[in-house]
């Protein structure tokens, strides 16, 4: 059979959809850790299989992949394993519904907050703000520097900042209500909308404890802690490199009970 | 089990839905509605409405099953083909992928420009002749903040010259990437017929961009195929009104990261 290679960063958001789905499937692949903080996206070797130069992407023999979502159901169609897909297409239909909903509405709200409190600062202290300057001096296509000097330094509006966080608050209570109907999101069997989700909001408990948390979401910790628990989650999060992956012990917890608000360690986020 | 289909007149996602739907075979209770009325927010007998409330899409179709609301028009489109026909997607996984990343990148980037220069010429002058308690009636029943603001800026004419240079831009981007696949010589957009094609031609059947088909020959031609195929005919029937691609009602939102 061709070979499989992953390229991906950290085992969440984007890099995580196909991570997990490629574990989730027992396909054997080379996982290819791609650095986005040291722009190893942007060097001419990754380039050569990726002229986009996003994150992930994967090369099954000679055929290359991009965009997250969409390699996740490829990953489901061409290869044996569990069907990550149900079998009625009314499922299909609202798995599909929740995974463009997530991609497109709600995880880029995610995403602002994520630079902004957590990946910025940290990419600053780990290089340094010359050398980041530097990197993203090299970028070809201007407007791909401005997107990134706007991530790294969290050079939000506050309109912009407002509006996430509103999508943020919204999302994480759809979340919980259809988690309230079902045991998996959107069907009653485990699939690529559970996968998608599970690599959005798995530090929800973390980054936003004052709406996810077992008083008021009691369905989203259920179902992350039971994503959590999953072989496939733990073998795919031994592929992380940074603290991302250490952080969620909130979810080898059966329950966390509340504790004074000083203690929190999402101060930085409210 | 009962199954309804409330749709627009048959341009963008509403033309791609029932075109699917006539090309899959299967039998659904249509039902025409006025999006611009604000129809799709006062539906009867919802039970689930999540899906009608939160859509990406904006004003799409509406597909209700035992009271569940489902909305997008790609997915309703594979919905209709995986019940009935099964000719509309690439059974090969990575042709499916490709299918799949192609309607994604007209959905994502070609049809908000396409809705915005629509909504402009089309929808504007028709939310700004109602009265304030009228359209007030007509943005309570909608769920979404953001998609309220976006009837809400329809109606106020706000279309900043920037964001429609943009949207013109992004409508021929989407019409070069579909001359450019058609380039070889082939019929459709995947080498079979699929909802790819659907897609496109529903986003693209405007006459507001002409220089997106100019000097661009086999999109023209595959234009002609798309208005001569059977099902595209049996979508644009249920017209109710003369022009229906100048029916028009606030789309899917400019991607926020740009």
């Amino acid at each position: 059979m061709a070979e499989v290679t992953l390229y991906h960063w950290e085992p969440n958001a984007n890099s995580g959809k196909p991570m997990l789905a490629l574990m989730e499937k027992d396909v054997a692949f080379d996982s290819h850790y791609i650095d986005m903080l040291n722009f190893d996206q942007h060097k001419p070797e990754y380039l050569a299989i990726n002229p986009q130069g996003t994150i992930p992407a994967m090369t099954h023999g000679d055929l290359v992949l991009v965009e997250s979502t969409a390699i996740m159901e490829y990953v489901n169609d061409a290869f044996e394993g569990p069907n990550l897909m149900p079998a009625s297409a009314r499922d299909r239909l609202r798995i599909r519904w929740w995974m463009k909903f997530m991609d497109q509405w709600l995880a880029p709200s995610f995403s602002m907050f994520g630079w902004k409190f957590f990946v910025g600062p940290n990419a600053l202290k780990a290089h340094g703000q010359e050398k980041i300057e530097e990197q993203i001096s090299r970028i070809p296509l201007p407007e791909r520097q401005t997107a990134w000097r706007k991530a790294v330094f969290g050079l939000f509006s506050e309109a912009e900042m407002a509006e996430s966080g509103r999508r943020i608050s919204v999302g994480i209570r759809m979340l919980e209500e259809e988690l309230g109907k079902r045991e998996w999101l959107a069907s009653d069997t485990y699939s690529l909308a559970d996968v998608n989700g599970f690599n959005l909001a798995y530090a929800m408990p973390l980054s936003q404890p004052h709406l996810a948390n077992d008083e008021l979401t009691p369905n989203i910790m259920r179902w992350l802690r039971a994503i959590y628990r999953r072989p496939a989650t733990r073998d795919c999060w031994k592929l992380g490199r940074t603290p991302m992956a250490s952080r969620v012990e909130i979810l080898e917890q059966d329950y966390i009970p509340p504790r004074d608000e000083s203690e929190g360690i999402s101060s930085g986020v409210r | 089990m009962s199954t309804i289909l409330y749709h627009g007149e048959p341009a963008g996602p509403s033309l791609t839905v029932l075109a699917a739907l006539a090309e899959s075979g299967v039998d659904v209770d249509c039902r025409p509605i006025n999006l611009l009325a604000g129809a799709r927010h006062s539906l009867p007998d919802i039970s689930e409405s999540v899906a009608l409330d939160m859509g990406v899409e904006g004003e799409g179709p509406v597909l209700v099953i035992d009271g569940e609301a489902l909305t997008e028009s790609v997915f309703i489109a594979q919905y209709f083909d995986e019940m009935g026909a099964g000719n509309l997607q690439p059974k090969d996984a990575y042709k499916h992928w490709e299918m799949l990343m192609w309607c994604r990148r007209v959905t994502e980037r070609g049809a908000p420009a396409a809705a915005f220069l629509k909504c402009q010429a089309y929808a504007q002058p028709t939310l700004a002749a109602l009265s304030d308690a009228d359209f007030a009636s007509i943005t309570s029943a909608i769920a979404s903040d953001d998609l309220r603001a976006r009837w809400e800026h329809v109606r106020a004419g706000n279309f900043p010259s920037e964001q429609a240079e943009d949207s013109r831009a992004k409508v021929i981007a989407t019409a070069e990437m579909a001359n450019v696949a058609l380039a070889d010589g082939r019929d459709w957009l995947m080498g079979d017929f699929s909802i790819a094609d659907l897609v496109t031609y529903a986003w693209l059947c405007t006459d507001l961009v002409p220089e997106a088909l100019e000097g661009r020959g086999p999109l023209q031609a595959w234009m002609d195929r798309m208005a001569a195929r059977p099902s595209v005919q049996a979508a644009l029937a249920r017209a109710t009104v003369s022009s229906p691609d100048k029916s028009w009602a606030p789309g899917p939102e400019i991607n926020r990261w740009g």
